[in-house]
């Protein structure tokens, strides 16, 4: 079980945004991809979500070759791979109950579950995310531009943990958010990763939730890993733009935090 | 340039409406969704349609009206009126309005849709967003299309009676006498032909702008803008393709006679 990206380029016109890519994430842990804007970042999440198709090289998700397959095959493989988007991107015209329910009434899930759920089986499993991504279920019946956007990104997130996926990207979650909300969305993915064992891979910024929470940092650099390693191996690189990109972070951290790392 | 750019836009809306047709073959579990859509689009466009059957009957009345009134045929003024109606200005009179206002409201939904990754979070749940989404609102749009030809077809027909009452004393029996002299089966069968055809034109372009929208705010804008214009553009295509389809479908059915 794992995400393994194999020597994968990709390229849009003249610009190679990824060369000779290659890597494996192993099941259950959480990885975040680093780098500057327009290094390749949400390019590498679509291509493990099928979105997206190498130039050269493969890509696999589970025994899946995603890399290589057609629309039919790749809805399955959706199913085990969610995806959170950078906005909320719920369905303006269904209630938060019909958005959380969205993956469990696909045909895809009926397969994987050997059954169709019924009303009360979807209506218990959306008040149980709803509890998961700290929201109350008298929202149940609103529709999300009612709602704040911090709120429509814990529904979202819910949404995508419905169809009950391995994997799960993030592209960049904490974006537009306020600190509290940012911490609490960061706390919910490590929580996702310890208790339902999920496999997160998550695109961001935020530095101090990279440091905080993943298992290993990827590091994009012109469309190339420059470095990849754990919070602490990362923090005490030597590679000057790695070095850069970190020592801001790490220089807005009390001494004693600091540290921890350095 | 203006040529090639009209090419590449068509080319690109029979891509989609071949996209749109291979999944059509799955439409099982959309039936609620398409009924659904069917009302909405009726329901959308229907006071327009009548507002435009009332006065477009009127005034092919008014029209034929003055220049039968000149040969003293004012009698088959009914017929001639139905017959033209019927064969060119009812479809086109839909086509336009659903244009305006199915095909405008259904590109700007899709593309902001699209802008705002509903679109794309809908294919990361396992979901064709085609069938999902789209086939929906195009079965929706063809359907529709046929309910409102026939209710703009009866409104105008009323009005171009009570115009010709009024302004040319022909009464209603010989108003309504001389209809099946001018307009048979075949003319019935070419007016739902080309509504069903210039409500594909609008099903396919607005649906395909919208899905194909890129760009955020502006993007939505130019979507809606380049539907309204390529679908009042590819309607005339199709008003002149369907009349020489028609008209060599006619000639092989009953012979170039008759």
């Amino acid at each position: 079980m794992s995400i393994r990206f194999d020597r994968v380029d990709k390229a849009f016109g003249p610009k190679e945004i990824l060369k000779g890519v290659s890597f494996e994430i192993p099941a259950g842990q959480i990885w975040f991809v680093l780098g500057k804007s327009g290094m390749g970042k949400s390019v590498t999440l679509k291509h493990m979500i099928g979105a997206l198709k190498p130039d050269v090289g493969r890509v696999w998700v589970d025994k899946h070759e995603v890399s290589a397959m057609g629309a039919d095959d790749l809805y399955r493989v959706r199913q085990i791979c969610g995806m959170v988007f950078q906005h909320p991107a719920l369905l303006d015209s269904l209630t938060v109950k019909e958005n959380i329910a969205f993956g469990l009434k696909t045909p895809q899930y009926f397969e994987r579950k050997g059954r169709k759920p019924t009303e009360s089986e979807i209506l218990s499993t959306v008040k149980r995310l709803l509890s998961l991504v700290k929201l109350n279920d008298d929202i149940l019946d609103l529709y999300p531009p009612e709602l704040s956007y911090g709120m429509q990104k814990r529904v979202s997130m819910a949404r995508t943990l419905a169809p009950e996926p391995a994997y799960v990207l993030f592209d960049e979650p904490t974006t537009g958010l306020d600190p509290q909300s940012t911490s609490s969305i960061n706390s919910l993915i490590h929580e996702l990763s310890r208790e339902l064992k999920v496999t997160s891979v998550v695109v961001s910024h935020d530095m101090n939730c990279a440091l905080e929470i993943a298992d290993q940092i990827l590091f994009l650099d012109q469309g190339k890993i420059l470095a990849s390693g754990t919070p602490k191996e990362m923090a005490r690189s030597t590679e000057s733009t790695v070095k850069a990109f970190f020592e801001e972070t790490l220089s807005l951290l009390a001494p004693e935090e600091r540290s921890k790392w350095l | 340039m203006v040529v090639m750019t009209l090419l590449h836009e068509l080319g690109a809306s029979c891509q989609f409406f071949f996209r749109v047709l291979k999944v059509a073959r799955k439409t099982h579990g959309y039936g609620p969704a398409v009924i659904e859509q069917i009302y909405a689009v009726t329901m959308r466009s229907m006071s327009t349609i009548l507002f435009a059957g009332l006065f477009t009957g009127g005034i092919v009345a008014l029209q034929m009206g003055v220049m039968l009134a000149a040969y003293d045929a004012s009698t088959i003024i009914g017929g001639m009126t139905v017959s033209a109606t019927l064969k060119e200005i009812g479809p086109l009179i839909i086509a336009i309005f659903l244009s305006g206002k199915v095909g405008a409201f259904t590109t700007a939904e899709l593309a902001n849709m699209r802008v705002t990754e509903q679109i794309d979070a809908i294919d990361c749940l396992g979901t064709n967003p085609i069938q999902y989404l789209i086939l929906p609102r195009f079965m929706a749009i063809i359907l529709s299309s046929v309910a409102l030809l026939a209710a703009g077809l009866l409104v105008g027909t009323l009005s171009a009676g009570l115009t010709a009452s009024i302004r040319f004393h022909v009464n209603p029996l010989q108003f309504l006498s001389s209809i099946p002299r001018f307009t048979s089966a075949w003319t019935l069968f070419e007016s739902v032909f080309r509504c069903m055809g210039f409500a594909l034109v609008v099903a396919t372009v607005s649906t395909y702008k919208g899905f194909c929208a890129s760009g955020g705010a502006r993007g939505v804008g130019r979507a809606v803008t380049e539907s309204a214009t390529y679908t009042n553009l590819f309607i005339v295509l199709m008003n002149y393709l369907s009349s020489v389809f028609l008209r060599f479908l006619h000639d092989m059915l009953f012979g170039s006679g008759s």
